[in-house]
């Protein structure tokens, strides 16, 4: 109990914020394995629509009232509903040269609504709702890169032609106007992201830090005396903590990173370092330290705190933490090479658009539509 | 992202900040598979058939709809959707999407030419979507939407 009180203020204290009182679980309101630790043991829905880093305008406003909190899930449900509309049963195809979508859809939009999950609206710790997952620094964003980070960007942005049409999407083989040798991001199978190619997680969903995204948002952690293991949906990996023991030694590296754990009174700390040189939480690299606290805010309720440390990328740590909402649903099997025709795809799509400007017209099934 | 009527409401100015993020993040382009690196924006199409056959499959559902042409011919076409585990924890499952129901696709055709697209907006031949699930877990009650009656 002393320890969870310590770990709340020690939070507030560092964004400097007096803020609603604090709700901890008393003892006996939460459950126990034999040797009397909370027992984490379950399943938990991390989805939620507040974003890691908050809004610049918000500044230093850490909280929202009932009232915007219910605002917030109201604007959510409208948009659902909108996009839930049926649409024009005669409409044609969609224009020629793509629908402006951004991200990874990239100029030609994604699918429906319905497929999404990403929650309802935002989430509460210590009974206050949140603007963001990021909680130090104080106004709720990354801290700044290091100067010797930012110029290693410059460098790898200047040594693929800048970059400047690196992302887009128009339907060429553009990184050949550079030669027909350039080099170009579709050369090599493994150029492209662990999510295409179905090795590790989407946005961190693995990490560590461990955090949320559109959908498959469900993780189980299974708890014993020796071992916690932290099952996560998007995509099939299984962390392994292991409890109380020392970490491997720092060449053997990990896709996961080498996490060890110990409790700090009711609360579970979990260190994670050796990680690859580029880690599922991409910003950081392999010199990157990360600690998570796990808490039971409640029988129902588990608030998940990180920490990221990696010197070489940021000039400070930061602090992130959300709710984690117990779940009576399961982990459902993301056996995400089972059909990844995706890939496939994208490479011979690239040797197509490459012929395509090489002038040889390749061919291809027809599209009715054009 | 496609034209959409725009919805009217009252709103503070701190979550207006907030909700643009929710516009972001809830777009229908929430696609992770790169659909930017597969799909070819200069090749739009509309596919309209009956349905026959749906891989319920990871990481992505594959709708196979058969498309006639003017001249007549047939051809199985594949529309790539999300992945089933959303739907399948509403309690939908392979067996709601009615082989031999009649559906309109747009979208665009892959970059590889071969009869495939992305699923942009899937709906029955009257316009109705396929499915209606809220975006919550489905779980009555869960206390994670603050407009939910007590």
């Amino acid at each position: 109990m002393h320890s969870r009180i310590t770990t709340c203020l020690g939070a507030l204290a560092v964004v400097g914020l007096v803020v609603a009182p604090i709700v901890t679980a008393q003892d006996g309101d939460i459950p126990r394995t034999a040797s009397g630790r909370p027992d984490l043991s379950g399943t938990y829905d991390v989805s939620t629509l507040t974003p890691m880093q908050r809004p610049s305008d918000l500044a230093e406003k850490m909280s929202l009232t009932d009232e915007e909190a219910a605002e917030l899930a109201e604007t959510a449900r409208l948009r659902r509903e909108e996009r839930n509309a049926p649409s024009d049963p005669n409409r044609g195809a969609p224009p020629q040269g793509g629908d402006g979508s951004a991200g990874a859809a990239g100029n030609v939009g994604g699918y429906n609504t319905f497929w999404i999950d990403n929650g309802t609206g935002a989430f509460k710790v210590d009974g206050q709702w949140r603007t963001s997952i990021l909680i130090d620094p104080p106004d709720g964003r990354y801290p700044s890169r290091t100067e010797a980070n930012r110029a290693a960007q410059r460098a790898a942005r200047e040594a693929r032609g800048g970059g400047v049409r690196r992302f887009t999407n128009d339907g060429t083989a553009y990184w050949l106007e550079a030669g027909l040798d350039a080099p170009g991001p579709y050369d090599n199978m493994e150029q492209r992201p662990y999510a295409e190619r179905c090795i590790l997680t989407f946005s961190s969903t693995s990490g560590p830090p461990m955090l949320p995204a559109l959908y498959n948002n469900h993780k189980r952690i299974v708890q014993t005396e020796d071992t916690v293991m932290i099952l996560i949906e998007m995509v099939h990996d299984a962390r392994i903590v292991r409890m109380n023991a020392e970490h491997d030694p720092p060449e053997i590296k990990k896709w996961l990173g080498d996490s060890i754990g110990w409790w700090e009174g009711d609360t579970l700390v979990v260190e994670t370092t050796n990680f690859v040189d580029r880690p599922a939480f991409s910003q950081g690299t392999g010199n990157m330290k990360v600690t998570e606290r796990f808490r039971l805010e409640s029988a129902d309720s588990l608030i998940y705190t990180f920490t990221v440390e990696d010197p070489t990328v940021w000039t400070a740590p930061f602090t992130g933490e959300y709710a984690w909402p117990r779940s009576p649903n399961k982990v459902f099997e993301y056996a995400c090479h089972e059909a990844n025709y995706a890939l496939e795809g994208i490479m011979k799509g690239a040797r197509l658009l490459e012929a395509d400007f090489r002038g040889e017209e390749p061919e291809g099934v027809v599209n009715p539509t054009r | 992202m496609r034209k959409q009527t725009p919805v009217m409401f009252k709103i503070g100015m701190a979550t207006l900040a907030l909700a643009g993020l929710v516009v972001t993040a809830g777009v229908p382009a929430g696609a992770h598979h790169a659909f930017g690196a597969e799909f070819d924006p200069n090749r739009p199409v509309v596919l309209r058939g009956p349905v026959v056959k749906v891989e319920w499959v990871n990481p992505h559902t594959w709708i196979h709809v058969e498309v006639t042409g003017d001249d007549g011919d047939k051809m199985v076409w594949m529309v790539e959707g999300g992945t089933p585990n959303t739907l399948l924890r509403r309690g939908l499952s392979r067996d709601t999407i009615p082989v031999g129901a009649t559906i309109v696709v747009d979208g665009y055709q892959s970059k590889d030419r071969s009869a495939r697209a992305n699923g942009r907006d899937v709906t029955f031949e009257d316009g109705r979507k396929f499915f209606m699930g809220s975006s919550g877990t489905g779980a009555p009650r869960d206390g994670r939407d603050v407009t939910e009656p007590e």
